[in-house]
């Protein structure tokens, strides 16, 4: 049985997101990669993940729409991290205030978001 | 007799305008035909293209990625690395797939820090894509050239400090804004150099630039910006006020006294919340003296100094300023009577004064 904890990272930046794939990967998580907010809520309800990865500008449905649908349509309390860009400080304190649990303002340093990720899942 | 043959008949027999109106639709027909035909061949090439892209765009991640994850332990360039760059440079001889290189880094660049960051400006060192944005800053074509500094600037390039400084007075403003940055994401204040002999505007918005580059740096030792508080360029005195407000520059506490009397309003504006923020209690001496050949703005901009820097031997010329003819001045006098002595403001209560005064002092009597 996979007992692989399992990550939905909800990236645009297709770069990045295979960056963190495979680091995360490395550290021994599994990776669900969704283009956009409309892919990554698909996932969630697919594979109910244990923890949330969502950069807040996408396209089609943004970061801040993924975490008020897990909380509000959802109702789960699975932890997410945000990504934020220099400049989105409202949109942070919008995520935090919908319910999400950590956020990292890029550009970030892969290693301390493992550190996070680790200290979250334990 | 054929269909043919009926037809072009019919047709001479016609009156000219329905003649013309047969041609004019035909061609129409015709038009909108080889339009059709355009925009179909049109879609598939974009589409082919965007395919193209994407195919390339996925092997070159892949690649950045395994460039990335392939470090040596021991330091330097790790075999399977060598690869990688061995790849990338067959690659970037092509036009089109160098930009894509290019466009992946940056896209990679931007979103992370660290030691992967510093990695990503090695590769692009190691595959000698410096050359071919140097390249562009020989380009006639002025949008060329703000495109190559700006990726020198993005990837750190120092060591083209000399190429990029020779576009710094460019009649072109996006060019010179690019050559500013560059200078100040790379050399910080060393890169403020430039201020020195600037004779042309820098926007707000530059402004903001600069300060969030210069912010983001550890060393916050400023040099000596004496030099541009007295430039005869208004922009740099006002940048140059910012700077001062935000370091803290009481030492040029002198030289913001003599730009009392600059002739800009702009720069008398902004030297006040300079002189207010740095405390500077010796300018008012000098504004109350000449206060009234002072216009209206600097006026109000004392008062507001005042209002944060007053004490009880302002008393007096702010009593005096109590009936001031302008409204905004007359509040200020008493909202800054009421703090430094209650007592004296609350004697204006028995004075029969006219309604408005009244008016205010209830105001700022509860407020």
């Amino acid at each position: 049985m996979n007992d692989k904890k399992k990550i939905v990272l909800a990236e645009d930046n297709s770069t990045l997101s295979l960056l963190l794939k495979f680091r995360l990967e490395k550290e021994g998580y599994e990776i669900l990669i969704a283009a956009d907010g409309k892919e990554a809520i698909e996932k969630i309800e697919q594979h109910n993940p244990d923890l949330i990865l969502t950069d807040i500008m996408m396209p089609f449905v943004s970061g801040l729409e993924v975490i008020s649908y897990v909380r509000n349509e959802l109702k789960i309390q699975t932890p997410i991290i945000v990504f934020s860009a220099a400049g989105q400080e409202e949109m942070v304190l919008k995520a935090f205030n919908l319910g999400a649990n950590d956020f990292m303002g890029k550009p970030f340093s892969p290693n301390e978001l493992v550190i996070r990720i680790k200290r979250i899942l334990g | 007799m054929n269909k043919f043959q009926v037809f072009f008949n019919y047709f001479d027999r016609e009156p000219i305008i329905i003649q013309l109106v047969w041609m004019l639709s035909c061609l129409l027909f015709v038009a909108i035909i080889v339009l059709i035909i355009y925009i179909k061949f049109l879609r598939k090439h974009l589409r082919d293209k965007e395919e193209l892209i994407a195919k390339f765009s996925e092997k070159n991640e892949l690649l950045l990625i395994t460039y990335l994850y392939a470090e040596n332990e021991e330091g330097g360039v790790s075999s399977e690395q060598q690869i990688v760059i061995n790849k990338l440079k067959r690659g970037i001889a092509n036009k089109f797939k160098r930009e894509i290189i290019v466009s992946s880094l940056l896209k990679l660049r931007n979103e992370i820090s660290g030691e992967m960051a510093e990695a990503i400006q090695d590769l692009y060192a190691q595959i000698t894509l410096k050359n071919f944005a140097l390249a562009k800053l020989k380009n006639k074509k002025w949008d060329r050239i703000a495109a190559g500094i700006r990726e020198l600037t993005l990837f750190h390039v120092k060591d083209a400090h000399d190429e990029v400084i020779k576009h710094v007075s460019h009649p072109k403003k996006e060019v010179r804004k690019e050559v500013q940055l560059y200078l100040v994401s790379l050399f910080n204040f060393d890169g403020l150099i430039f201020l020195n002999d600037l004779k042309t505007p820098l926007s707000e918005w530059d402004q903001i630039q600069f300060l969030g580059e210069l912010q983001k740096i550890e060393n916050q030792q400023i040099p000596d910006i004496s030099l541009w508080l007295k430039s005869t360029n208004d922009y740099v005195v006002i940048f140059a006020l910012k700077l001062a407000k935000i370091y803290n520059q009481f030492e040029m506490k002198d030289v913001l006294i003599e730009l009392l009397s600059h002739k800009s309003e702009k720069v008398r504006s902004e030297l006040f919340l300079v002189l207010s923020h740095l405390y500077i209690v010796e300018a008012k001496d000098i504004l109350k003296n000449n206060f009234s050949e002072r216009d209206k703005e600097d006026q109000l901009a004392f008062f507001e100094l005042l209002d944060n820097l007053a004490d009880n031997n302002d008393e007096d010329f702010i009593v005096e300023h109590t009936h001031h003819e302008n409204f905004e001045i007359k509040l200020l006098a008493l909202k800054i009577l009421k703090n430094l002595n209650i007592d004296k403001f609350r004697s204006f209560d028995l004075i029969p004064p006219e309604s408005e005064f009244v008016k205010i002092i209830k105001f700022l009597e509860n407020n």
